[in-house]
């Protein structure tokens, strides 16, 4: 199956199976240095993306339904400036993910930052997330390198940072 | 390494009658919601026998929400999230609980009601948690020209032991609630049925009360590899007893609950039985406090 999406931002031509999974994908066609295993189940965590600007975990979706996707890796997402906002707050908690959960904890601590202040969706609304949902929604990756008060320390610190952003740019 | 592996057929019909002419056509094709559960399956990729996909993502019809002065009617490819996300004075909250429960936010937003409730050997609570709420499903069968479209209670889409009892070529069309307001509802979900099937146990229960004397009373437990349980003989028996249970009538009942479950020939490891007894009561005490602090 001939599938165009883009990955990082550039468009890319795949000629893959149509029910492979995008992790799959991203390690073999692309050879993406964030995938260097495969964990079968979707129950590792260890190999969220950005798909249009949401955070997916690549091993639960399928090739099909890449056609016309933008396909952020953690490699991608570094290049931008958002991602400043997540390795100043590493810094300032003196804690970070481990080598092997680093880009998908990265990834995920991203998708939360984008749904603050955002008034699409009623449970999301909030300015701030409580401690609860932060621990919860990391809690998809299964890695235990981070206990829960840094992985929320790390969270409000990046979110200050972001808010901050916003703030100047209006 | 994939050499013999053949890609399969992709089809995504765009209205109803696309697909059931495509279900006509491809017998063999399987139905594809969220593909949480079919993606997360060992197996799933690479295998031999790959069968054509029919996706379901593009049916208007199936995304819709639809709120009357009775019901809320939700399409099977409705997310979630999306269901979650609707209002706590529409969904009921053991339904809202039971959503959060299922999985983080990625998960919910790819996931679908529809996906969830016809996940073939693995029950999720959100089954259990249906057949509480008095759910209706509405089922069409998808055999051109006879396309026949029948409700059924949430609890009749499985055997005992939580087997789907859909036909091949029925998809779900509609799943349709009602807005009844229950007193006292509670939900709660040890472990995790897609990690640890066999030491996962939801229980979801509801109740009403008329000055202290029990009126109605729903529970369901749900073991994701034993199906769910509704035992009616309980359920009448907790009806019409006054408030607060005492303790020795906690422990009894949930005796008799974990009697009736072993008698049904379930697999049931001893840790489920542990906490659906635990569970259970945990749910009773806490029907005790609210009705005692209503007083």
């Amino acid at each position: 199956m001939k599938i165009e999406c883009f990955i990082d931002g550039k468009r890319t031509l795949l000629m893959v199976n149509s029910n492979k999974p995008l992790n799959l994908i991203l390690m073999e066609d692309v050879e993406s240095s964030q995938f260097n295993a495969r964990c079968r189940d979707g129950n590792c965590g260890n190999c969220v993306v950005l798909m249009n600007d949401e955070a997916v975990l690549s091993c639960l979706i399928p090739a099909f339904r890449l056609r016309d996707a933008h396909i952020t890796t953690f490699e991608g997402y570094k290049k931008t400036r958002f991602w400043h906002d997540l390795e100043r707050a590493y810094e300032d908690a003196k804690s970070q993910p481990c080598p092997l959960c680093f880009p998908s904890k990265t990834l995920i601590f991203e998708s939360l930052l984008r749904t603050i202040g955002k008034p699409s969706e009623g449970e999301d609304n909030d300015s701030s997330l409580e401690d609860e949902t932060i621990i919860k929604e990391l809690s998809l990756n299964r890695c235990t390198c981070l206990d829960a008060r840094e992985l929320v320390e790390i969270f409000n610190s990046a979110a200050n940072y972001r808010r901050r952003r916003r703030v100047r740019r209006n | 390494m994939y050499e013999g592996i053949r890609s399969p057929a992709i089809h995504v019909p765009k209205t109803m009658s696309d697909l059931v002419s495509a279900a006509t056509r491809f017998r063999n094709a399987i139905y594809w919601a969220g593909g949480t559960y079919i993606m997360s399956r060992h197996d799933y990729y690479p295998t031999k026998d790959s069968y054509d996909i029919i996706s379901l993502r593009e049916i208007p019809d199936f995304k819709r929400i639809n709120r009357t002065d009775r019901y809320l009617e939700v399409g099977p490819m409705v997310t979630l999230n999306q269901l979650a996300s609707i209002g706590k004075q529409i969904v009921p909250d053991p339904l809202t609980q039971t959503l959060h429960e299922l999985g983080t936010r990625i998960v919910r937003k790819q996931a679908t009601i529809g996906g969830a409730l016809c996940t073939p050997d693995i029950r999720l609570a959100i089954s259990g948690t249906l057949a509480v709420l008095n759910t209706e499903i509405e089922l069409k069968k998808l055999d051109a020209p006879h396309t026949e479209s029948r409700w059924v209670p949430t609890g009749k889409l499985y055997d005992r032991n939580g087997r789907l009892l859909i036909a091949k070529n029925e998809v779900i069309t509609r799943v349709r609630m009602g807005f009844d307001h229950e007193d006292f509802s509670y939900f709660f979900c040890s472990g995790n049925p897609m990690v640890i099937p066999d030491e996962t146990v939801s229980l979801t229960l509801v109740c009403s009360y008329n000055q202290s004397v029990i009126t109605n009373f729903r529970f369901c437990v749900t073991l994701p590899y034993g199906g769910f349980h509704q035992f009616q003989d309980i359920e009448v028996l907790a009806r019409g007893t006054m408030l607060p249970f005492s303790a020795q009538q906690i422990l009894r009942i949930a005796k008799v609950l974990i009697e009736a479950i072993e008698s049904t020939n379930t697999t049931i490891s001893a840790l489920q039985k542990e906490r659906v007894r635990r569970i259970f009561e945990m749910a009773l005490h806490q029907l005790n406090t609210q009705s005692l602090a209503e007083r």
